[in-house]
């Protein structure tokens, strides 16, 4: 593979306890087996992440991976995997972000950059083609994040370099921190914290190199045939206009927003919050990445009141729900202001909204009392609360610090039967999609590897309860308009195929909303075939989807993951307490092992212990 | 008979020509949800929702006059076929 298309074969380890950068080659045949993005990082991680090591301890890693789809003018190729043993769940831990920071990281010349060691000081990190140095950040520590990035750009006299850095929260280890791209967010599992626990503040990159194409012209055309896809799709053109903020209101009606700590999958309330964030607080629409064709990023503002925010990106569906339906609040503007400050401080919006929602609760029972809580009134949906909390969670201040820590930690600490109050999976607080909607979801959430995130289960939810076929029924999906979402038997066999397939945009690095709307896995391969070279069809692209969960889950085995960790809370599987499907029995979940019986069987697993087989493992070249 | 219509999100644009100002529309007696949705051109595959008088409603629902109709249907995702034999309130 002498004329390798597609990457530079090239990966830049940065090792802070030495400063020593190093640029090492990689291994073709690795690249071949699991291409790029979280697929390669898997492959590293399992085999240079010891057992059981602390998190935030030097030993752990953080990487950052591209693939050969990572460019500006693929479509949703604008974005970068972050990986990593995750401090809030001891699991496999990845999150995507949107903007161009992969694209300009790929252009550098890296395929792959591995963060290993810790600094003795605080810095960050410049990459410029192949001058990459490291700088001191004494002076950017506590500061919020969009002061953070203008400061790394002063300072290199460069104002359009790309900036990933954390906020204050990274700095403090809070273990629901993030790592922003200005305002875009790779959210989940606590990636800034483990940055923060290398006190490397932040990073630069740009690059000049372009990525060698084996097929130029078919590029060309592949592309060309995914713009024309875009340009008439329905759900391309309502992202563009709404959003996913837009969907509150369906997912509402559907019983598919979960609410007040997931008491219930729908409030009614939607409408009435959705219709004044559209008319009164939205600015316009925005790509994260340069030259997105479907730019479904919202800039917004608040412009007067107690809750004035500044014109700034975010206020999307994930985030907005988490400062509404989950804490039972009516007031948009004090959840915008909450998202905006989430960004600002650095901290993950699902979780911040959970962990308050789990506050809330606690409180509400006489677990938490208002004194412990710094004389904050945590009655459900007080608004004033919200941009408070998160402030004292990113700081560490008061009971933020108990906070800071996840609902898991935070319901062994505080007790009191607070356990059946903390929503989440493997120790990841659940999004804002309810499996009582459709069934499929149930088994997506229970055994996503990286915990209950709001990124792979979402293939369940949109394929049962939503009816979305993916594409992948020519691969053994059953047409989902001939399964009821209220059913359970089956849902394991489909879940298999949905995972394998709905794994492949973390894989190559793009934006899953391009498969919403049309771009499905054999466009990925047409497109990856053209910049490769290789002959990849969608058959093998499921079967790298299957690899790579198959070796994520064993990383998690080696942690001494099992079946019984593939939970959902008990809540979540009963029938909702209020809302429009209160007294719809077929909500509730009744059998969820026999869901999970009928998954594992499929996938090749022991149905006892939720180890891949031999056989298995065999199968997918992972013997070793 | 009179009732009012809105349509949200990647629906709002088979209200154009339709549907009157203040949201009103004009139908006949008995409508069904279903006719409705024919008559304004919303295709079969896209899924959609119906809440009537914010009640949730299948497509046999027959329309009264001064009934309040609102369509949904997700931005991300079309929705089919999946609000069958259901008729409950949010409180």
């Amino acid at each position: 593979m002498d004329n390798l298309y597609g990457y530079f074969k090239k990966q830049l380890r940065v090792s802070l306890g030495s400063k020593e950068i190093s640029k090492e080659d990689i291994d073709v045949s690795i690249l071949r087996k699991y291409l790029g993005g979280v697929g390669y990082a898997a492959r590293v991680f399992y085999d240079e992440i010891p057992k059981g090591i602390h998190p935030l301890s030097p030993e752990n890693k953080l990487m950052f991976t591209t693939s050969p789809l990572t460019a500006n003018r693929i479509p949703g190729g604008g974005s970068i995997m972050l990986c990593f043993k995750s401090p809030l769940t001891n699991t496999w831990g990845e999150s995507r972000c949107g903007g161009d920071f992969g694209p300009n990281l790929k252009s550098a010349g890296y395929d792959a950059l591995i963060i290993e060691g810790k600094s003795d000081h605080p810095v960050f990190l410049v990459i410029d083609d192949d001058h990459v140095f490291i700088r001191s950040a004494k002076h950017l520590i506590g500061k919020k994040v969009t002061e953070k990035t203008q400061i790394i750009r002063d300072e290199l006299k460069d104002p359009k370099i790309s900036v990933m850095c954390i906020g204050p929260a990274g700095e403090n280890l809070v273990k629901i921190a993030n790592v922003m791209f200005e305002h875009r967010a790779a959210g989940r599992g606590g990636a800034g914290a483990v940055m923060g626990s290398k006190n490397l503040i932040g990073i630069a990159v740009k690059g000049s190199h372009k990525t060698p194409i084996a097929q130029p012209e078919k590029l060309t055309e592949e592309i060309k045939i995914c713009l024309k896809i875009l340009r008439e799709n329905d759900i391309a053109a309502g992202l563009k206009k709404h959003g996913t903020t837009g969907d509150m209101v369906a997912n509402d009606v559907v019983g598919d927003w979960p609410t007040k700590n997931w008491r219930s999958n729908s409030w009614g309330k939607a409408e009435q919050i959705y219709d004044q964030f559209f008319n009164k607080h939205l600015v316009k629409n925005h790509g994260c990445y340069t030259g997105c064709p479907i730019a479904c990023g919202r800039i917004s503002e608040v412009r007067e009141g107690r809750f004035k925010t500044p014109v700034h990106e975010g206020s999307e569906y994930e985030s907005l729900s988490a400062f509404t339906s989950f804490v039972f609040n009516v007031d948009i503007e004090a959840a915008i202001q909450a998202t905006y400050l989430c960004n600002e401080f650095g901290i993950d919006t699902i979780s911040a909204g959970a962990i308050i929602a789990f506050a809330m609760e606690c409180y509400e029972n006489g677990i938490l009392k208002k004194e412990e809580a710094g004389g904050i009134d945590l009655s459900w949906g007080n608004p004033d609360a919200l941009p408070e909390l998160v402030r004292m969670i990113s700081l560490r201040e008061g009971i933020g610090d108990m906070l800071s820590e996840g609902v898991k930690i935070a319901f062994e600490r505080l007790g009191g039967g607070s356990e059946k109050y903390a929503i989440h999976g493997k120790g990841l607080e659940a999004p804002a999609h309810d499996p009582r909607s459709g069934k499929a979801l149930g088994i997506t959430y229970g055994t996503a590897n990286r915990g209950m995130c709001h990124i792979h289960p979402l293939e369940g939810s949109a394929y049962d309860s939503l009816k979305l076929d993916w594409g992948l029924m020519k691969y053994g999906v059953p047409n989902p308009n001939t399964i009821d979402r209220w059913d359970e038997k089956g849902k394991g066999k489909i879940v298999k195929i949905l995972q394998d397939a709905l794994i492949i945009p973390d894989i190559l690095n793009t934006c899953k909303f391009f498969m919403y709307s049309g771009i499905y896995i054999d466009h990925l391969s047409e497109l990856l075939s053209a910049i490769t070279g290789w002959n990849i069809g969608g058959q093998e692209l499921l079967k790298i989807g299957e690899r790579v969960i198959n070796l994520q889950r064993l990383f998690n085995i080696r942690e001494g993951f099992r079946r019984d960790d593939d939970l959902l809370p008990e809540r979540m599987k009963q029938k909702p307490a209020f809302g429009f499907y209160k007294n719809e029995d077929r909500c509730a979940i009744k059998d969820f092992e026999g869901m999970l019986d009928e998954y594992y069987k499929t996938r090749g697993w022991d149905t006892k212990t939720g180890i891949p087989t031999k056989e298995k493992l065999l199968e997918l070249e992972l013997e070793e | 008979m009179k009732i009012k219509v809105k349509l949200y999100t990647i629906l709002e644009k088979y209200a154009k020509g339709k549907v009157l100002k203040n949201n009103t529309i004009i139908l006949h007696k008995d409508t069904t949800l279903q006719e409705l949705s024919h008559y304004l051109n919303i295709p079969d595959n896209i899924g959609i929702v119906f809440l009537v008088n914010d009640s949730l409603q299948d497509k046999e629902y027959r329309l009264h006059e001064e009934d309040k109709v609102k369509i949904f249907s997700s931005v991300v995702v079309e929705i089919t076929n999946f609000l069958s034999k259901l008729n409950y309130t949010a409180s």
